[in-house]
């Protein structure tokens, strides 16, 4: 074979090199834009509204399309097209379209999450509007025709009923060129949890999901369940920080997986710390190797409520029909089968109404098998003592706090009314009414979430030291106050019911330490403080 | 030049050559090497490249190594401060990526160039293995420093290959052991790769190549000839300094233009930090390995290392093989040629195939 032959091979193989080289790097970089953005899928019926919004609302789109949505082409008429006949629709650009994108529209594709959802104490959180919290905004802090402290504060956490303005005969008002309807501004926008949707669904995915790019690493992260789980009355996400959980969460933020796609399993995805969406409503790996589905009904592994003054365990009843509805253990639970009538609260007419509905009882979880499915997370990390322990504590301060704080106080504030010191519709004429909610809504609930979320100074110092503090100095005399303005008689009936409380034996405290007490506490500041 | 000043400077270097009592005749002589009269067509002397190109990589990786910090916690971010926040540190990243690629590149040239040539027969047997070897070192330099940069797709990579040395039949699992030390990729992991890519591997190719030039000046450059090119015999050598020397530079030159074109057009990216808790969808070896990873997945991960480890051991002895068949069987260097286009082109359909798999 001639030199010239072989130089030609070399040549053309070479060339081939070149060649193969070229599209290997084509498919490289091809491949490094596909995992650093997606390029987004703009279906036909999409392709309108990208053209105008991303001239419009350019920020919006740019969201959308970094959104995994967009890459699998569900873009803005998915969510947002409407029927004709739906009252809040409007042929925009000659599309029937919705501002409101309701749990319904993304039952779509996400069914099994709806249906979770739609049956969890998220989606009811709007029906707090009819509760003393609401008295507070709406009567307390507002006044008549300006309800902004409703609005701008309950209503952003717990949804409202999105409500329509209209003319004298109660039809909906229409603006504009294409006759756009015309939302109640005091109602919309609202991304509350529990939002009442005109097409009677009840709940908002955006409330956690947050439009337009719906990030997963979002909604795990504990600072997107803090926008409405924190404050004086339930600081959920400040207990969370204080909390070895959340310590260790801050540190490993980025070895969390926040972002993965699909399922995100503790003790498979990662370890480094719970978030809240851990232990609530998401997926981990049980002792055997199995998964836990996870679930959007968020109270589904709750086995305490430690929202009402007196706190009680909750078993769960589920219908026939899926409703879901908590029975404290206080209250005998049906038999499975039995059909019984449930109240349930829907929006008609633009109003929140109670409703009795007959259903079979299908199935009844117990507070125990709830707490089971939380125990599962812990064991994760801890062992069967550890947890069993951690219950116990916890347990045990919820108890001291009925037992001692709740309970009596409780006791006292309905036989004020029933003496008719107290009117049960003045909630907060008298400063012992004030008194008394504070100490379970505010300072007895920091207590309880607490304890549940290993969070010590909100156990104690914000928990049960206001608590203690407040019961003694305040609320006792605040009783004997109020009966006083119903007649020395009253005065004198109320001041022996708290003379006989204070005599018993976890209150003696009051009447001074023992010799031997005194002295062993003189001691300790002594040798602590050298003082 | 006035005759003083030559004088001066000759005996300036006398005085240097004293201060080292070595035979400097010997390094005149083996400098004064007569090169083949081909060799004035550039397009043989690509093998001065890869060397060229390894001076870059020493260069530049001293540098990279002033910032480096070779710990799982600190790696990915230190390599994120050399992109971001040390000046000029970007360009250093990325001419040692690009030279790296091209030294790749260069070596597999270069063995295209001497294979169909017939450079590697008798006598030059030995240098043919010694220059596989200088290839085997490369290809392992790619990967461990890839593996530094300790971004996600490196980190898998590195998991991936080390799976792979675990099914080399009998050693196998203690091959993996010794490089992650310890059963899984981790922190000693990271440690080993950065002392073979910083110290192992620049010791082994240092002595490599210094054997190579050896012999490559021992032997002599194999004389090629183009049929009709007449070359006179005083012209069928030329020197190698500084006639060949300046080509080489020249190439040099333009090696270093390259380099700073693609990496000003294509800096070295960086990717999603490495998490060892979140498997990436799509994990893929750097190019040079997507023959074997297409391999793997055509075959099963027992059969691929067998097969990759055969084919590298055959084409490493293949002068001593060649001339056993052609005792043995007569075989023709035709068939040589032949088995050479089918081997390379077999290589550039599998990298080729794997690139488009996802």
């Amino acid at each position: 074979m001639s030199l010239t032959t072989k130089r030609i091979i070399v040549a053309s193989l070479s060339f081939f090199f070149l060649a193969a080289l070229l599209v290997v790097a084509f498919q490289e970089s091809k491949r490094l834009r596909v995992e650093e953005r997606e390029e987004p899928v703009i279906t036909a019926a999409n392709r309108g509204c990208v053209e105008c919004h991303s001239k419009d609302s350019p920020a919006l789109v740019m969201e959308w399309e970094r959104s995994g949505h967009a890459q699998y082409g569900v873009g803005c008429v998915d969510c947002h097209a409407a029927e004709s006949t739906d009252p809040d629709a409007w042929q925009h650009e000659g599309v029937w379209v919705s501002p409101l994108v309701t749990p319904k529209d993304c039952a779509q594709c996400h069914a099994r999450e709806y249906e979770e959802f739609s049956k969890s104490h998220h989606a009811k959180a709007g029906q707090i509007l009819a509760s003393l919290d609401n008295v507070l905004a709406e009567k307390v802090a507002g006044m008549p025709g300006n309800n902004a402290d409703a609005v701008n504060g309950c209503w952003q956490c717990h949804g409202t009923i999105v409500k329509f303005m209209r003319d004298k005969d109660g039809n909906i008002l229409k603006t504009g060129k294409e006759n756009k309807p015309v939302i109640d501004p005091t109602t919309w926008p609202n991304s509350g949890m529990g939002r009442m949707n005109p097409d009677g669904s009840q709940g908002s995915c955006h409330a956690c999901h947050s439009r337009h790019a719906f990030e997963a690493k979002l909604s795990r992260s504990p600072e997107n369940c803090g926008k409405c789980h924190m404050g004086p009355d339930h600081p959920q996400i400040e207990i969370y920080n204080e909390s070895k959980h959340g310590i260790a969460f801050y540190a490993n933020r980025d070895i969390m997986a926040l972002d993965k796609q699909g399922e995100w399993v503790l003790g498979r995805d990662y370890s480094a710390a719970p978030t809240c969406a851990t232990c609530h409503i998401s997926s981990y790996m049980t002792p055997q190797g199995a998964t836990v589905e996870n679930s959007h009904d968020v109270g589904e592994r709750i086995s305490w409520t430690l929202r009402p003054a007196i706190s009680t365990k909750l078993n769960l009843v589920i219908y026939e029909d899926g409703y879901k509805e908590d029975y404290p253990d206080t209250r005998a639970a049906p038999k499975v089968g039995e059909e019984i009538e449930r109240t349930e609260k829907v929006v008609e007419n633009e109003t929140l109404v109670s409703k009795k509905v007959k259903g079979k009882v299908a199935e009844v979880i117990t507070w125990e098998e709830r707490r089971k499915k939380m125990k599962g997370a812990c064991l994760n990390c801890h062992n069967d003592t550890y947890v069993d322990n951690f219950y116990k504590q916890f347990d045990d301060l919820v108890t001291l706090y009925n037992e001692k704080f709740a309970k009596p106080s409780t006791k006292m504030i309905n036989d004020l009314i029933a003496d008719g010191v107290l009117s049960k519709n003045a909630p907060f004429e008298h400063p012992v009414q004030w008194t008394y909610w504070e100490l379970w809504h505010h300072e007895g609930r920091r207590a309880r979430h607490g304890a549940s979320m290993m969070g010590p100074d909100y156990t104690h110092w914000h928990g049960m030291y206001e608590v203690s503090k407040h019961y003694y100095m305040k609320f006792l005399p605040e009783v004997v106050e109020a009966a006083a303005t119903k007649g020395i008689a009253m005065k004198q009936k109320y001041e022996r019911i708290v003379g006989q409380l204070l005599a018993q034996d976890e209150h003696i405290w009051m009447k001074g330490l023992s010799a031997k007490e005194a002295e062993e506490l003189r001691k300790m500041y002594q040798s602590r403080y050298n003082q | 030049m006035p005759e003083g000043v030559a004088s001066e400077k000759k005996g300036f270097f006398n005085r240097i050559e004293a201060l080292f009592p070595f035979d400097w005749d010997l390094l005149r002589h083996a400098g004064a090497e007569p090169v083949p009269y081909h060799l004035k067509k550039w397009w043989f002397c690509l093998g001065g490249t890869p060397m060229y190109l390894f001076v870059v990589q020493v260069i530049t990786g001293i540098a990279l190594t002033f910032y480096y910090v070779p710990s799982p916690a600190e790696a990915y971010h230190s390599v994120f401060v050399i992109t971001h926040d040390i000046r000029f540190g970007w360009f250093l990243r990325s001419i040692h990526k690009w030279s790296a690629n091209l030294m790749i590149i260069s070596v597999f040239l270069h063995l295209l160039r001497v294979y169909f040539t017939g450079a590697y027969r008798h006598p030059r047997e030995l240098n043919w293995v010694f220059g596989f070897a200088l290839l085997g070192a490369t290809l392992a330099f790619g990967f461990t420093g890839y593996s530094l940069v300790y971004e996600q797709l490196s980190f898998w990579g590195a998991t991936v290959a080390t799976n792979l040395a675990d099914a080399v039949p009998f050693v196998g699992s203690y091959i993996s052991y010794f490089m992650r030390g310890g059963p899984e990729v981790g922190e000693q992991t990271l440690t080993r790769f950065f002392i073979f890519h910083i110290g192992v591997l620049p010791t082994l190719v240092f002595f490599l190549l210094a054997l190579h030039i050896v012999l490559v000046r021992l032997h002599g450059v194999t004389e090629l000839h183009f049929e009709g090119e007449v070359v006179e015999k005083e012209h069928r050598f030329f020197r190698f300094w500084p006639e060949h020397a300046t080509t080489e530079i020249l190439i040099g030159v333009l090696l270093m233009y390259l380099l700073t074109i693609l990496s000003l057009i294509w800096p070295a990216q960086l990717g999603a930090p490495a998490n060892p808790n979140v498997t990436p969808e799509h994990i893929k070896p750097e190019w040079y390995f997507y023959f074997s990873f297409r391999l793997l997945k055509l075959t099963s991960l027992k059969v691929s290392v067998v097969l990759t480890g055969a084919i590298m051991g055959i084409a490493m002895f293949w002068p001593f093989i060649e001339s056993w068949l052609k005792r043995k069987f007569g075989m023709s260097e035709r068939l040589s040629i032949f088995i050479g286009i089918f081997a390379f082109l077999g290589f550039l359909v599998l990298t080729v195939w794997e690139s488009f798999a996802h």
